[in-house]
């Protein structure tokens, strides 16, 4: 149903039209036909992402191809070497199973021309019931003795046995005498997913003529004067039809005419790669959320993976119910087409995300990049597995924080304890002129924040602390050091250190500023 | 030259490949005790009775920089001075600051199970005993299986032992003066005191004691 269409029904499956159930019905109408109804809403985004894929995955089989129709791709095979018909058929072949993981149903036409092959998908659409699933259970119990000639896919008569029923079709040529053999024909298994025109002339004799979806005007003329077959149209000659049935009856003769090879407008595949859907319902639970977000991830890994190609950037779009949207973008350290390492990245960030607002729809946006090819040096101890790392950088940034977990990098400042941390960056290995040293001087073991005392002085020299964590007598100090800094601005800093022994034998660093009096460590 | 170089590497084919258990730490007091160094895949406990723990970690620290090493410093009190160690010794560090030994035990259990990181250290010296006591000991258990499939090497430092399924258990009773703050780092290595007790034989003397 498109909402946008006056609210009617647009499109129906067989079941739905067995029940009675019919284009440009009221979804009541519909639903007053077939109780067990399921209405779908139409989805521009959902339609415009599996014309990307048919597109895309179409680019991996032909350079040339064109966006013929909204869901039709027309591939040029001149130039790939497919003039022999195995060679044609291997690589028709190999086609449905790549949509096939998209949920696309691929039906294929092979032809001379443009129409022609779009006329014969068309036909392949029609040997298929135009329903797949509900087909299945006629497969099944199904047995199919043909008897072939020497020329490919003439048969002369079949057996037809399906669940206890006895049919024979008789039939000729590459194509059947009637839609209506073809959909007893469409009971059996078939062998291949593609039709081939071996001959153009005999496949247009026996088209039946709805398949050029003739205006009624033109359709119901030719009925009155007993024409059924595209072959029988064709025979009325060009100028006959064009005297008698007009320009639109022209357009139709000149669509199968052999001679009618019309330049394909050559597109070429998007190079976007974006998946998208908005719920029907308002989500506030992460659980459908991460459904959803699993099965674009595998959509866009396998997108890519068509076309020798990784994930290097993710860009996830939420959009709220009060119109807000939240987006965050996550580069992968190594560009990979591994689901479960893009999941995993993704659904650890969501555990974190919460929103004011529900959730009403969703995108996932893919940046591709080369696979990662990494050289592994002889010398070096850089990271094994970037992706493994950074997850484990995300999980550890949602358990403690994002700023407690990096490398310290020191402020270029005197303040004590001034540094910032920054995202660990272990891929490449620095550059020295020299062994690392240890500096000299006993390590402070840091408070932070440095822990209030009170200290009680002798002189100029502290002779009683009293802490939360330290008491007691000072055996011996060392001090005052004075330092400061930034007294320019209102950052200014000032204060007085001693380094302290107590009498229990621990060994303090204290400092006394205008905020108070401190322990900023132990020494250790 | 190579042989320098590669101290490993074998220089006739009849030799056996040198297989490396151990990380050598480059400290003799640590390295002789233990027959190489670290063990690999097993947990190690620094038992800190004495001082010296800060000390040693910033030595272990460098050690680690000068082979390249990534160190993963588990901070349970958040209290690395980080001002003067050297930057490109800070650049091989991955520090993870934790506020309470509960956040510190996590990280430990998601650091582990990462393949790349090969040398860890969980400090655990200034946390409280009412944090401390709250760790159940089958969280050891849990990190020696888990540092076994990676061959990776913890060292734990502990106010009191606590590690029981610890490989090796070492107890350090430095004691430092006033006049140590500002000694040079070698003498503060010379003064540094291990006193090795190896938890895994100690288990097998009583052993063997009681069957006898």
């Amino acid at each position: 149903m498109d909402p946008e269409a006056a609210n009617a029904i647009i499109q129906a499956t067989a079941a739905a039209k067995k029940s009675g159930v019919a284009e440009g019905l009221t979804p009541a109408q519909a639903v007053a036909r077939c109780s067990e109804l399921k209405i779908r809403t139409r989805s521009p985004s959902q339609e415009t992402a599996a014309t990307e894929i048919l597109l895309q995955t179409a680019g991996a089989f032909s350079p040339n191809i064109e966006s013929t129709a909204l869901g039709v791709c027309t591939l040029e095979l001149k130039g790939l070497g497919l003039e022999e018909e195995p060679a044609a058929c291997r690589w028709a072949e190999k086609i449905p199973p790549a949509l096939a993981p998209f949920y696309l149903d691929a039906k294929i036409g092979i032809a001379p021309t443009p129409e022609l092959a779009l006329l014969a998908a068309q036909v392949e659409m029609g040997l298929s019931g135009g329903d797949g699933p509900s087909n299945s259970h006629l497969r099944r119990g199904v047995r199919w003795q043909a008897k072939r000639d020497t020329a490919f896919e003439r048969q002369t008569t079949r057996e037809i046995q399906s669940d206890g029923q006895q049919a024979t079709a008789s039939q000729s040529g590459v194509a059947a005498t009637a839609l209506q053999d073809l959909a007893v024909v469409s009971k059996v298994p078939k062998k291949r997913a593609f039709f081939l025109v071996q001959t153009a002339d005999a496949f247009i004799a026996q088209l039946p003529l709805e398949a050029l979806q003739p205006a009624p005007e033109i359709a119901a003329v030719l009925a009155r004067w007993g024409i059924r077959t595209v072959g029988q149209f064709i025979a009325l000659g060009k100028n006959e039809i064009s005297e008698r049935l007009g320009t639109e009856a022209l357009g139709l003769f000149k669509r199968v005419s052999e001679d009618a090879i019309r330049p394909l407008k050559l597109v070429a595949p998007p190079e976007h790669f974006s998946e998208q859907i908005e719920f029907e319902n308002e989500i506030e639970t992460a659980g459908p959320l991460i459904f959803v977000l699993r099965r674009f991830v595998e959509q866009l890994a396998l997108r890519l993976q068509a076309r020798y190609l990784a994930v290097g950037e993710f860009h996830l779009r939420l959009g709220l119910a009060s119109g807000a949207q939240y987006e965050h973008t996550f580069k992968i350290p190594s560009a990979t087409g591994n689901v479960e390492t893009l999941f995993r990245m993704l659904q650890t960030h969501l555990e974190m995300v919460r929103t004011d607002s529900p959730i009403v729809s969703l995108q996932l946006a893919a940046q591709p990049a080369r696979p990662d090819l990494h050289q592994f040096g002889l010398f070096e101890n850089t990271l094994r597995n970037p992706n493994q790392f950074a997850e484990t950088l995300a999980r550890l940034a949602a358990l403690a924080g994002m700023e407690n977990i990096g490398t310290p990098v020191l402020e270029a400042t005197h303040k004590p304890d001034a540094f910032r941390m920054r995202r660990p960056d272990f891929d490449s290995v620095p550059g020295r002129d020299s062994e690392p040293k240890t500096t000299d001087g006993l390590p402070l073991r840091r408070f932070r924040p440095p822990l209030p005392a009170h200290f009680e002085f002798r002189g100029a020299y502290p002779a009683l602390i009293r802490s939360r964590m330290f008491n007691g007598a000072v055996r011996g100090a060392r001090g005052p050091f004075i330092s400061s800094g930034q007294w320019w601005d209102d950052r200014r800093w000032a204060r007085e250190e001693w380094d302290i022994e107590t009498t229990e034998g621990s060994l303090l660093r204290i400092f006394r500023s205008s905020d108070g009096c401190f322990i900023e460590g132990v020494y250790d | 030259m190579l042989s320098e170089k590669f101290p490993g590497a074998r220089w006739n084919w009849t030799e056996a490949p040198a297989v490396e258990n151990h990380f050598a730490t480059g400290l003799p007091q640590m390295d002789e005790p233990l027959q190489g160094g670290l063990p690999k895949g097993a947990l190690a406990e620094i038992v800190c009775a004495g001082s010296g723990s800060a000390a040693l970690i910033r030595e272990l620290l460098v050690r680690a920089a000068g082979k390249n090493q990534i160190v993963t410093l588990i901070d349970g009190g958040d209290s690395l001075d980080v001002a003067p160690i050297e930057e490109t010794v800070l650049s091989r560090l991955l520090w993870v600051r934790c506020r309470s030994a509960e956040e510190a035990l996590k990280a430990a259990d998601l650091v582990l199970r990462d393949s790349n990181l090969s040398l860890v250290l969980l400090d655990l010296k200034l946390n409280p005993q009412k944090q401390l006591r709250k760790i159940p000991a089958t969280t050891w258990y849990r990190f020696q299986r888990l540092i076994e499939e990676t061959a990776a090497v913890c060292l734990v430092f502990t106010p009191q032992a606590m590690v029981s399924p610890a490989q090796t258990r070492m107890i350090l009773r430095s004691r430092f003066s006033l006049n140590s703050i500002e000694s040079p780092a070698e003498a503060l290595m010379q003064d540094l005191r291990l006193e090795i007790s190896d938890a895994r034989q100690f288990r097998e003397r009583e052993l063997l004691q009681n069957s006898a």
